[in-house]
């Protein structure tokens, strides 16, 4: 039984691949957006404007206090109440992008801030302009801190992109669970599951763990 | 008390200790004293095998530091150390730091051991300052709860690793008195310092180290006035310079 | 949208709101238990010398890190049946949370363990203190003081996580959103309670989190 079940997944295997493009796609979507928007989102929230850093600080606590499973059924079940149509694959992405970017915006805040503050009072005194001073200054030592917890959100908001599979957008977690329907075996199923999530993750942690003890090397090298 | 006989380590290729033959008798009081690199550290850290020796003999107390069959932690219970970076415990306050080892090793009743722990640290003139955590403590408090770390232990020997290196100029008066009024309890010391003053006043001898060999052993006065190498000589010039 | 919003049919529902809160803390609160002991114990495994010991819980600890939590709880939750193992939803729920978090914790414990100055080790080694003893009165309690933050941050990532519960219908608060949004059609009120209510959790931790950092007064030290 076992080896027919198992040729039976092997002839699954272009239905699991194009669940692979689904969640590449929907993570890789979320990761541009995100990404773009948390630093924009970071640079503000450790800036000098009070009211922009208390109104970002609430949404990053909305986001990280609730689950992301909840998050996806409001956008995608409450949205379209306000009379925003949208399919299961942007409801997806939009959540997952909010998601990535309100962590994301915590880690380039957290960056920004540690660079000790001599640094810009060096800049400010050798004249550079405030989008000099970060441009230039403050945002490539902060990178120093940014980049391995940034790589670790990657990972995190790859494993996250699982759960639009609730929303019925096929990617490798729907296509086991619709695989597993009519090939009983959740162990094998779920093992081919987790072994393409792990294909995509594990070289990402490996890169977040040696760019962490780049970055320190380097900083003791200063 | 302890005998070195013919002690050799080695760090992968450097020679860090080579051919060393001391003897220092119980009751004494030795400063070892050299240029950083000298080996200094590293022949303090072997009496209680914090480090491992490769050759020779060790002996600390009647038993072989050098054999890999001796119970260390027998022999540890005798030495009290005393390191250049305090290395109290952050988490216990001073009287916790100074009861756990007579608790945990001598299976000492824990109030007997606060009573040690109160009676030691009032010794070391910490009498007020039994609840505090290190934190709270200056580098010259939290060196002087170090010591009476050491002490509760009721050891034979007490090793110094630099003591005073890591303190602001105006605390190593009183650390050093604390360790003046144990020679003066006639405990054995071994103190690794470059407090000259401290050298000539209460060490029986100083041991002068270089390379990895011991270069001079010799009264503090003769060693001061007299040095007999011209290593030794460099190495006071270079030190009463500044 | 919230123009409509019917407090009213909520009010209705507070009864079956407030089980499923309790559910969702109790099934956290287990989960943690045992997510904390596994982490301790595989963080032992991990840092010893015997490869015996340190391969799985390498194995283990890679494995879950790198694939997603719903994955591994679809993994269990169809996989042990297939193995003749047939367990109530909670637990197989319980046990899935629970080996997910497991991994984490072992990772921040490992890291508090290695923030630590060996001259704190060699101070133990020198008064004597074998090595149980300096595990368990000096290495350990300054490990878990100097990682609290992460792991209540850890926490809280548990009790989002347990709302992914929900989809292998255990009654819990995401479920008791769903509820009301299939039989009323509501999913604003439905969901968005659901989402306060992880609110309260996530606020109070946070507090909680925020505090024990101030009473720890040994951090300074390092």
């Amino acid at each position: 039984m076992w080896s027919f079940y198992f040729h039976e997944l092997m002839r699954s295997l272009p239905f699991f691949m194009k669940g692979v493009w689904m969640t590449v796609a929907v993570a890789g979507l979320s990761l541009i957006a995100g990404t773009v928007v948390g630093f924009i989102c970071g640079i503000i929230r450790a800036g000098r404007n009070k009211i922009l850093r208390a109104v970002i600080g609430v949404w990053v606590d909305i986001v990280r206090g609730t689950p992301f499973l909840v998050q996806i059924f409001i956008i995608f079940f409450i949205l379209p109440g306000a009379g925003i149509e949208l399919d299961a694959f942007s409801a997806a992405v939009i959540a997952l992008s909010n998601l990535t970017a309100s962590f994301i915006c915590e880690i380039v805040a957290g960056g920004i801030l540690s660079v000790p503050k001599g640094q810009r009072e060096a800049a400010t005194a050798s004249g550079l302009s405030q989008y000099h001073q970060l441009r230039f200054i403050v945002l490539p030592q902060a990178m120093r801190t940014i980049l391995p917890p940034l790589v670790g959100q990657y990972v995190l908001s790859i494993k996250d992109s699982s759960v639009v599979s609730a929303i019925g957008v096929v990617d490798i977690t729907r296509v086991g669970w619709f695989t597993v329907q009519r090939i009983p075996e959740g162990i094998m199923v779920f093992g081919l599951v987790g072994l393409l999530y792990f294909a995509i993750c594990y070289p990402l942690i490996n890169l977040s763990g040696y760019l962490e003890r780049r970055m320190t090397v380097m900083t003791i090298r200063l | 008390m302890i005998s070195f006989k013919n002690v050799n380590k080695w760090y992968g290729d450097l020679h860090v200790l080579n051919n060393i033959d001391l003897e220092i008798a119980a009751g004494e009081v030795v400063v070892v004293c050299g240029p950083s690199g000298s080996g200094k550290s590293t022949l303090i850290r072997c009496i209680n095998r914090l480090e491992p020796i490769q050759e020779g003999e060790l002996v600390v107390d009647n038993m072989a530091v050098h054999d890999k069959n001796t119970n260390m932690t027998k022999v540890r219970a005798e030495i009290g150390f005393v390191f250049q970076s305090f290395n109290l415990y952050p988490h216990m306050t001073a009287l916790q730091n100074t009861t756990i080892a007579p608790i945990k090793v001598r299976k000492m009743k824990k109030a007997d051991a606060e009573e040690l722990g109160r009676e030691t640290l009032a010794r070391v003139g910490l009498k007020d300052r039994i609840y505090s955590y290190p934190a709270q403590l200056s580098g010259g408090q939290q060196q002087r709860v170090a010591i009476a770390r050491g002490l509760c232990m009721n050891p034979k020997i007490m090793l110094f690793d630099e003591p005073t290196s890591a303190l602001d100029p105006e605390m190593i008066g009183e650390v050093l008195d604390t360790i003046k009024m144990l020679a003066k309890g006639g405990m054995t010391l071994v103190v690794v310092t470059h407090e000259m003053g401290f050298a000539r006043e209460v060490a029986n001898r100083v041991v002068f180290m270089d390379d990895g060999h011991i270069v001079e052993v010799a009264p503090p006065i003769d060693f001061f006035t007299n040095a007999q190498t011209e290593r030794g000589k460099a190495f006071l010039s270079s030190i009463l310079s500044h | 949208m919230l123009e409509n919003f019917n407090f009213r049919v909520i009010w209705e529902y507070m009864p079956l709101y407030g089980q499923c809160f309790f559910a969702t803390l109790w099934l956290s609160a287990l989960s943690l238990l045992g997510a904390v002991l596994v982490g301790i114990l595989a963080c032992g495994m991990r840092l010893s010398q015997s490869r015996l010991l340190s391969w799985p819980a390498g194995i283990y600890i890679e494995s879950i890190r790198s694939t997603p939590l719903l994955a591994q709880l679809y993994f269990f939750y169809f996989g042990l049946p297939s193995l003749g193992i047939m367990l109530p939803e909670w637990v197989t729920g319980v046990f899935a949370l629970t080996l997910n978090s497991g991994a984490y914790y072992a990772e921040i414990i490992r890291s508090g363990i290695q923030a630590i100055h060996f001259g704190q080790i060699e101070a133990g080694i020198s008064s004597g203190l074998s090595y149980f003893q300096r595990m368990r009165y000096i290495v350990l309690p300054q490990a878990l003081g100097m990682t609290v933050r992460p792991m209540l941050g850890q926490a809280i990532v548990l009790v989002k996580d347990s709302s992914l519960l929900s989809l292998i219908s255990i009654m819990e608060l995401t479920r008791a959103g769903q509820l009301l949004t299939s039989e009323r059609f509501m999913p604003a009120e439905g969901f968005l309670t659901t989402a306060a209510f992880y609110l309260v959790i996530y606020y109070l931790l946070k507090a909680f989190s925020n505090w024990s950092e101030k009473r720890l007064i040994f951090k300074e030290a390092f």
